[in-house]
């Protein structure tokens, strides 16, 4: 039951990750496990050379974008408090979650959550807007020297045009939204924790 | 009771019981898994999935068995107060004891409250105040109190936190359940609506269902609780099989390759190849299961009777390599033909019944295909739209979902890279045909011109393969050929197949249409072409089976008078009416031409033949050529890789076609020849490595990429039609031709499906005879025909309405967001000068992030070119700008791996993602 990490991981902490991210005791101790054996420089909190050090994360072109969206602006290390919040996202929405009572605070796994944060992979300048350069800079990244620039930049532009229902020649969040409708978020942004 | 120690003291307590815990924790989990059996979870919400049942149930299990046995005691303990109080104070320190040791980890709460009690329980006297100060509501109180740590217990040492409830939680669910059950009660007097009632009383109900367990009341916690364990292992149970089943899909690795190197259609084809093989190999099983493995094992051995022996005049050559080659000699009297098969009605111990089972082996391959291939009509039919792929989002699409977040290979990456980029071309091809527009009358003359062309080419083949037909059926009274002229159908046939494609491929140049559209035209043709030399060889074929029946028939009339004669002479000398068979060796005797024999050979002569042309093709047409553009392209005048050889280009149509052909003589040829079909399964499967390894090796990605239909149900039609056209012939033979006398498991009867009559009329009862009969009336059979043909017509009506309807809401939610979009837009600038002078302004398209008012109006001017009234139209007209760029990317596309990516602005100064050389 992951005695040994939980035994470095305080008690209180872990109550306070439970009620912020939604993870249960025993993942809790699990990512805790993870995220020391990511650790490589052992004090605690992760740099970016430590996610690179996961293969899936080296070889997505969005690499970089998901590591970065684990560190606070202006930040280059992240504690195990801010690795469960981003982690928190990709929780999978249970059924019983579903039900509960509006009212409270949006989880950080709803799909709107689900969806800012792909959001902010594509938004570099955190503008909350996609605009045809940063999508360009996407483009690049997903398709390389294939395809020339021209042919690139209309994409972008087709993109856009596809997307863009308020005519400033970017992409809003909510025009994001509209896109992604029909895309089964909720289940394709989960990863299943163990528990 | 070690335990008493730690509460004592209020910290130190504590800290020994950390420590303790660890120890404790294997002890724990033993005894919960222990108890686990006996049910009586005290359990809570249906959890939607869990990794390891066991660890989460288990200490749930645990408490529960606890918690009645804790209630008694209180009660017990409540009535009797007074002097007792001090033991019980005592008595509840023990149960906590044994209850702490129970849980795993403590959580704060928990030490909060052991403290204040462990506290109050020393002071004695407070201690008995406060119980004092409870009074009669202690009972109640207390169990209160033990709910809530047990829960908050739970909380924090189970290992389905999220699945445990707190106090108030509990005490919230317990109201709810209260309320919908009220609400069932009372649903009869709402005043709503009967749908609305039906749709609150079922959530209700569930809602109660769910619920009523998980807190312990109501019918059944073990039933509950069995029911939770139960549905999550059937949840993990089908995990794991749908894992399996992933798993168990064959060369999807190989196919994904493929795709990402060449795009969708080409996948296309080996997609469709490993269904064939799938359906080969269920076909392949129920032939050999029932037909020749037990003729083989049960029927009589090679030799014993005389179709199963090779006749006298052919032993000598019998073995030959070349005789085998034609399938001829020891091959032809062996069991993957018709006439090997004895006509004994019963077989083995088992009374297998053979003749019956190849008729309905025979009878059930068409069947069969012919559901699988339908119901995979309807399913891939069921499946497109269904993706949202309908041109709205496209782009978008694209660019935010493309990529796979779990590829972990540097090579599948690679891979993953190589197909978005053809996706995107993809796309970009189908945005191009989009936008043409030039003379369309020259379009229209220059297509009515190579259609004529084709349909000269068709009826050329066609004479052709007639003039070669009856040319073969002359030679057929020679016997001085040489092996030109004994193979020319063959050789012809083949010949056309391979030529009249890439003159098709060539008019249909002419025609510059889409090339997914082009794909269509282009199987069309050659399906006619196939089809025209297919049929001709059938009427040829037809000829020669009259002929050899005329045959038959002299020489069973011929063999019947022998053997009366045999008779009457040997009942004249031995003077001994008991009839013996003549002492002849099995090799001796005359024995008819067997048509259905000749007509299994000629069909696997075919297979076998198409199979050696395909294969051949490959290796020469693309192998050979890959490999002297690639090696001679050092010592040569002109680029031969860019210039005129080049690498081929993988032949869609061609393969396909080719499949579905092979297919259709395949379902003709496995009636008489049963092996036919092992030699098509073993044919695919080689094939499929082959054909990938070729195609990964030595072609190049077409030219025009472009996407595959959604579904390949196009290809499912082609098939469908052969299946049909070769259930024609198969079936004719079987109901009207005689059997042959001497050979195959029907002889002697008038009929082959004389051999189900006979069944009805020996082995079953009678009654079912007469049932048949009566069936088999025309009077029933003509009304339930037409009755069959109405539910078609009807369905079918209902089918093309709701279509239209679809379209129809399609049409109309696209043009209600196109209108929309017009809207916002043209409200900014309705100004035609303002807009002339944007239109001057450099690179309108890149809005500046803060521009004067100008700028930021020129991109809110651009689409107002939309005509308002064609909104439909609009989203299409706005393309001004181009997709294709004037000089597209030459060809080979993705042959290069992608380089590291350009300046990212935060990405790591080019770590090279694109790894690996280029595969060729």
């Amino acid at each position: 039951m992951g005695s040994r990490a939980s035994t470095l991981l305080r008690e209180e902490e872990i109550e306070e990750i439970k009620k912020e991210t939604g993870f249960s005791h025993s993942q809790i101790t699990r990512l805790y496990s993870r995220f020391t054996s990511l650790d490589k420089g052992e004090n605690g909190t992760l740099s970016r050379e430590d996610f690179q050090r996961i293969p899936e994360l080296a070889i997505n072109p969005l690499g970089d974008r998901i590591i970065n969206a684990f560190f606070p602006e202006g930040e280059d290390q992240v504690n195990f408090r801010g690795f469960m919040r981003t982690l928190a996202h990709f929780r999978p929405i249970e059924d019983s979650e579903k039900n509960k009572n509006p009212a409270a605070s949006e989880p950080l796994n709803s799909r709107t959550n689900k969806l800012l944060f792909a959001f902010r992979l594509y938004d570099l300048d955190r503008d909350d807007k996609i605009s045809r350069d940063e999508l360009l800079q996407v483009l690049r990244m997903m398709v390389g020297v294939n395809i020339s620039d021209e042919q690139l930049g209309s994409i972008a532009d087709r993109t856009i045009q596809e997307a863009d229902t308020n005519g400033d020649n970017s992409i809003s969040f909510t025009e994001f939204i509209k896109v992604l409708e029909k895309v089964d978020v909720e289940q394709k942004m989960s990863i299943r924790f163990l528990h | 009771m070690p335990r008493k120690r730690d509460l004592s003291a209020d910290e130190v307590g504590i800290d020994i019981h950390d420590d303790d815990s660890d120890s404790d924790d294997g002890a724990t989990r033993r005894r919960a898994n222990r108890r686990q059996a006996k049910g009586g979870a005290r359990a809570r919400k249906a959890a939607s999935e869990d990794e390891e049942d066991e660890e989460a149930v288990a200490p749930r299990t645990r408490r529960a068995a606890k918690k009645p046995v804790k209630k008694d005691e209180e009660d017990d303990e409540s009535e009797d107060e007074g002097p007792k109080k001090k033991k019980r104070g005592g008595a509840t320190n023990r149960k906590k004891g044994g209850k702490s040791r129970d849980s795993e980890e403590d959580s704060d709460v928990e030490k909060g409250r052991k403290g204040k009690k462990g506290g109050g329980k020393k002071g004695g006297k407070e201690e008995e105040e406060s119980k004092s100060k409870k009074g009669d509501a202690k009972g109640k109180d207390k169990k209160k109190k033990k709910k809530a740590e047990s829960s908050s217990d739970s909380s924090s040492s189970s290992d389905e936190d999220e699945e445990s409830l707190s106090e108030g939680e509990m005490a919230l669910l317990m109201e709810e359940v209260e309320e919908k059950k009220k609400l069932i009660a009372n649903i009869r007097n709402k005043p709503w609506r009967m749908k609305r009632r039906l749709t609150h009383l079922k959530e209700a109900q569930e809602f109660v269902d769910k619920f009523e367990g998980a807190l312990g009341k109501g019918k059944g916690r073990k039933w509950y609780a069995y029911k939770v364990m139960m549905t999550k292992k059937w949840i993990k149970f089908q995990r794991d099989f749908e894992n399996f089943r992933t798993a168990c899909i064959p060369w999807e690795r190989k196919i994904k390759e493929v795709e990402s190197h060449f795009g969708s259609s080409v996948a296309s084809y080996f997609i469709f190849l490993r269904w064939m093989y799938g359906m080969n190999l269920v076909l392949f099983g129920f032939t050999f299961g029932l037909v020749v493995i037990p003729e083989v094992l049960m029927g009589l051995p090679y030799g014993s009777i005389p179709r199963k022996t090779v006749p006298r005049a052919e032993q000598a050559t019998a073995q030959d390599y070349s005789v085998l080659l034609d399938f001829n000699g020891y091959c032809k009297y062996s069991v993957l033909f018709y006439g090997y098969y004895n006509s004994q009605r019963t077989i083995g111990l088992l009374k297998f019944r053979l003749p019956l089972a190849y008729l309905m082996v025979g009878i059930g391959t068409f069947g069969y295909s012919l559901m699988v291939v339908i119901r995979t009509m309807a399913k891939n039919a069921d499946l497109g739209g269904g993706d949202g792929e309908d041109g709205e989002f496209t782009f978008g699409w694209k660019m935010f979902t493309s990529w796979d977040y779990l590829i972990g290979n540097a090579e599948t990456a690679d891979n993953k890279y190589a197909s978005i980029t053809t996706s995107f071309k993809e796309s970009i091809v189908d945005e191009q045909e989009n936008q043409k527009d030039e003379n369309i009358h020259l379009r229209r003359f220059l297509r009515v011109l190579a259609n004529v062309l084709i349909t000269c080419s068709l009826g050329g083949s066609g004479y052709l393969i007639y003039f070669v037909v009856k040319r073969s059926q002359d030679f057929a009274n020679r016997d001085d050929l040489s092996w030109y002229e004994k193979n020319e159908l063959e050789i012809i046939m083949s010949l056309l197949g391979l030529l009249c494609p890439p003159l098709f491929e060539t008019i249909a140049e002419l025609e510059d249409y889409h090339p997914r559209i082009a794909l269509k035209w282009q199987l069309g043709r050659i399906f006619a072409l196939l089809l025209g030399n297919l049929y001709t060889f059938l009427f040829a074929l037809f000829d020669e089976v009259n002929s050899k029946l005329e045959e038959e028939q002299s020489i069973k009339n011929a063999s019947i008078l022998a053997m009366k004669e045999y008779y009457a002479n040997y009942t004249r000398l031995v003077n001994d009416t008991e009839a013996t068979p003549p002492p002849m060796s099995p090799a001796d005797v005359i024995r008819g031409p067997c048509w259905e024999t000749a007509v299994g050979i000629e069909f696997v002569k075919l297979t076998v033949s198409d199979i050696q042309v395909t294969y051949l093709t490959i290796l020469i047409g693309d192998f050979a050529r890959a490999v002297i553009v690639r090696f001679l392209n050092y010592c040569w005048c002109w680029d031969l890789e860019a210039g005129f050889p080049s690498y081929g280009e993988f032949d869609i149509s061609g393969n396909v076609l080719g499949l579905v052909f092979n297919q259709g003589m395949i379902w003709m040829g496995a009636f008489y020849a049963p092996g036919l079909v092992g030699i098509n399964v073993l044919r695919l499967l080689t094939s499929m490595y082959y054909q990938c390894w070729a195609v990964m090796a030595t072609n190049v990605p077409h030219e025009r990429v472009f996407k595959a239909s959604k579904s390949n149900n196009f290809y499912m039609g082609l098939l469908l039609l052969i299946l049909f056209l070769s259930l024609l012939p198969v079936v004719y033979t079987i109901m009207t031709l005689s059997p042959s006398f001497d050979c195959g498991p029907f002889s002697g009867k008038a009929k082959m499906f004389d051999v189900i009559i006979e069944t009805i009329d020996l082995d079953l009862p009678a009654f079912i005879g007469t049932l048949f009969s009566y069936v088999a009336n025309p009077g029933l059979i003509i009304p339930a025909v037409l009755l069959m043909v109405l539910a078609i017509y009807y369905l079918n009506s209902v089918s093309e309405a709701y279509k239209n309807s679809n379209l129809d809401l399609k049409k109309k939610m696209q043009m209600a967001r196109d209108e929309e979009k017009n809207r916002r837009n043209n409200t900014d600038s309705t100004n035609q000068v303002m807009k002339d002078l944007e239109d001057l302004l450099p690179n309108r398209s890149l809005a500046p992030p803060a521009p004067p008012p100008e700028p930021e109006k020129t991109s809110d001017a651009k689409p107002t070119k939309t005509k308002p009234g064609t909104a439909g139209k609009g989203v299409h007209l706005q393309k001004d700008m181009s997709l294709a760029s004037s000089n597209p990317t030459p060809r080979g596309p993705i042959t290069q791996a992608p380089r590291p990516r350009g300046p990212a602005p935060v990405s790591g100064p080019g770590r090279g993602r694109g790894r690996g050389a280029p595969r060729k």
